[in-house]
């Protein structure tokens, strides 16, 4: 009875645990395959490959529950990177002052975008698509700014910066897993723990009943692309700090990648629903997908784009058919026609 | 009169206008642009952009979405450059392209309207796959040496400069145009898109409508992918790439609205040239092509959010009027009561 009564939270608590078995099924698979596959410092060394998916499928899940879409994220980690490079090499910026600037660039893209979806009511995805090309571009026009040419891309930063890709923790744990790791309590403590966050999910159950009681809804809306913007940049200071080079089209191609891990973790794409340790454990499957394939099965990075796919299609049709009424109709059906004749016999 | 009332309220008709006052801006500051042969050019480099556009109007005219165009697109001119370089017989290799453009739609169609999974992570996951496929078909390396023939197709021009390939598409897209306007079948299209449940309940095959969408759109794609061979001369494994994301660009330039049931082919064969000869326009403007995105970014951005603007400002008057109307009624019975 206890299940009927909670079905949404029974629901989301199978769905973490699919996820989990999921990843300990890769886990399992990989290091079979490939002892190697464990080895802590190359395991470790492979989360620098997705950890700005990570980070930013977080904050895309926030727009994503309040019904929105962001696919402007990836243009704006190449946007933060080519910032964070003219200002600092070809104006004089300090290195940190460099990413202050270039942070808040992306805040206001961000709101940019958010204020447009939620002020003037554009479809999200329209909107976003727009921002995309626009930052991608405005991150070209910024690199022409530069003395270096941009295919080359800007580097020789000093230490202090590339610190933050170098640095590890107790001399395994790269610091931006740590640094991933308080991202995620924030988006965590944001969404399921605070006030902000009961209005995000009321936003995206209806909208309409949301402004009715009292909440500024089209403030939330907005906030949640500036937050996701945010993370992109953060994402994009985290990627040039490791490659150690400024380039204005760093984000490419990571849209599919995001989307993927957002919603293999239990989000709706129409809003309502979804959680933070659902992204999680999506993205951290995903990147385990990204390192171990090539490692193990010495599948080529640009045949990954298959495993993915099949993945996302495989599961949102798996999650149709187990929640489709009628197949769960049928399913009662079966019982009952299973218990009837017994029921006679006896 | 009801003819001009009808061409005044056509979407289409201010993204035409807008294409007429882009060219009259860059020949106003470069007279050089308006002679014959660049304004041709504008209009055939925008054949793919065209086929894609229009593939993907049916997808968003259903209320849907199909971002696997760009890698169906890749997928088909890899297979077909790929069999035409080894000899293969033109008409074989384009119905093997069809057949593959119509078999990915059907996979869509089946992913969206039959097992009603969201259309945008339903094609997600379908272009992750065909990409992945292109990799692997064409060994990762680029498809090459097409016959010169083929390649040569693509130059051969009809009336006024324009080439067969954006006759033929100017054919297909008025040949689409009135069947989806002037006949039972094609009408259903807009009614789903525009309220699905609405045209179930009225008898209309919604979900063998949506499926229909889809494979249309798969095979346009297709047909895309084999122009994009003929005229490109090569495949790399990138081909295509972002394409999806233009064909959104065009549709909604061309004022159609990707709530779904708004717009015509029309518009976004319109939003396709726009779209086309945005970095062509640079050039002769003399500004570098690196304006190029943040100049789509910003064309699109401020259509759709005037676009939004204006129909909520119509909503209001609307709404406005029907007051005023009740208001006067009450008004009148009240006046005329105690008489």
């Amino acid at each position: 009875m206890s299940r009927l009564k909670l079905p949404g939270k029974k629901v989301s608590f199978t769905w973490n645990m699919f996820l989990v078995l999921l990843l300990v099924l890769e886990f399992v698979i990989f290091s079979s395959v490939n002892p190697k596959f464990l080895r802590p410092a190359l395991l470790f060394n492979s989360i620098n490959d997705f950890i700005s998916i990570c980070i930013m499928s977080l904050f895309v899940t926030l727009v994503m529950i309040t019904g929105g879409i962001d696919i402007q994220v990836a243009s704006i980690v190449g946007l933060t990177s080519i910032t964070i490079g003219v200002a600092w090499q070809d104006f004089g910026l300090n290195i940190w002052a460099a990413v202050a600037v270039a942070v808040l660039l992306a805040a206001l893209c961000g709101a940019l975008s958010g204020f447009f979806i939620a002020y003037c009511g554009v479809q999200a995805m329209v909107v976003t698509l727009g921002g995309s090309f626009l930052y991608a571009g405005l991150a070209l026009l910024i690199s022409t700014l530069s003395s270096t040419e941009s295919y080359q891309g800007i580097s020789g930063f000093p230490d202090s910066f590339k610190w933050i890709a170098q640095y590890k923790v107790f001399g395994v744990i790269p610091f931006q897993i740590v640094l991933y790791l308080i991202l995620a309590v924030l988006a965590w403590v944001l969404l399921h723990k605070s006030k902000y966050g009961r209005r995000i999910f009321l936003v995206g159950v209806n909208q309409q009943a949301a402004e009715y009681s009292g909440v500024n809804s089209r403030w939330v809306i907005m906030s949640t692309y500036i937050l996701s913007a945010v993370s992109a940049s953060i994402a994009g200071t985290i990627l040039t700090a490791y490659l150690g080079t400024a380039k204005s089209d760093l984000g490419n191609g990571m849209t599919m990648n995001i989307i993927t891990a957002v919603v293999l973790g239990g989000t709706l794409s129409t809003g309502g629903k979804g959680s933070i340790l659902g992204t999680t454990l999506a993205a951290v499957i995903i990147g385990i997908l990204r390192f171990g394939m090539p490692l193990c099965f010495k599948i080529n990075t640009q045949y990954l784009d298959i495993p993915i796919g099949v993945l996302l299609i495989v599961v949102v049709v798996g999650r149709s058919l187990a929640s489709n009424p009628a197949m769960v109709a049928r399913l009662a059906r079966l019982k009952q026609n299973r218990n009837v004749p017994k029921a006679v016999v006896k | 009169m009801s003819f001009l009332k009808k061409i005044a309220k056509a979407r289409e008709l201010s993204s035409f206008l807008f294409l007429v006052a882009l060219f009259l801006i860059v020949g106003l500051i470069n007279p050089a642009f308006l002679s014959g042969t660049s304004i041709s050019a504008c209009f055939n480099t925008s054949v793919v952009y065209t086929l894609i556009a229009v593939g993907m109007a049916f997808a968003i005219f259903i209320g849907e979405i199909d971002v696997s165009v760009g890698s169906n697109l890749g997928f088909v001119a890899t297979v077909v450059g790929s069999l035409l370089r080894d000899g293969a017989n033109w008409a074989f290799a384009f119905t093997v392209g069809i057949l593959i453009g119509a078999i990915i739609g059907l996979i869509n169609g089946w992913g969206v309207a039959i097992m009603k999974i969201p259309s945008l992570i339903f094609t997600l996951g379908t272009n992750g796959v065909l990409r992945g496929m292109m990799y692997i078909y064409a060994g990762g390396a680029w498809v090459e040496n097409l016959p010169k023939s083929f390649k040569d197709f693509s130059s051969v021009t009809l009336i006024g400069g324009f080439t067969v390939y954006y006759c033929c598409a100017v054919l297909l897209v008025v040949g689409v145009h009135c069947l989806l306007t002037r006949t039972r079948r094609g009408r259903y299209f807009i009614a789903v898109g525009d309220n699905a449940g609405g045209a179930t309940l009225v008898g209309i095959p919604a979900t063998q409508t949506k499926v229909w969408a889809y494979v249309i759109c798969g095979v346009l794609s297709a047909v895309a992918g084999i122009i994009f061979c003929s005229r490109i001369g090569f495949v790399t494994s990138t081909s295509g790439s972002g394409y999806e994301m233009k064909a959104v660009a065009a549709c909604v330039l061309g004022g159609i609205s990707l709530t779904g049931g708004v717009g015509s082919v029309i518009g976004a064969a319109i939003g396709a040239v726009i779209m086309a000869s945005i970095s062509y326009l640079l050039v002769f403007m003399g500004f570098s092509s690196n304006y190029d995105n943040a100049i789509t970014g910003i064309i699109l951005i401020t259509i759709v959010v005037a676009d939004a603007l204006m129909q909520r400002r119509n909503a209001v008057r609307n709404c406005h009027d029907r007051l005023a109307a009740r208001t006067a009624e009450s008004a009148a019975v009240k006046g005329g009561a105690p008489q």
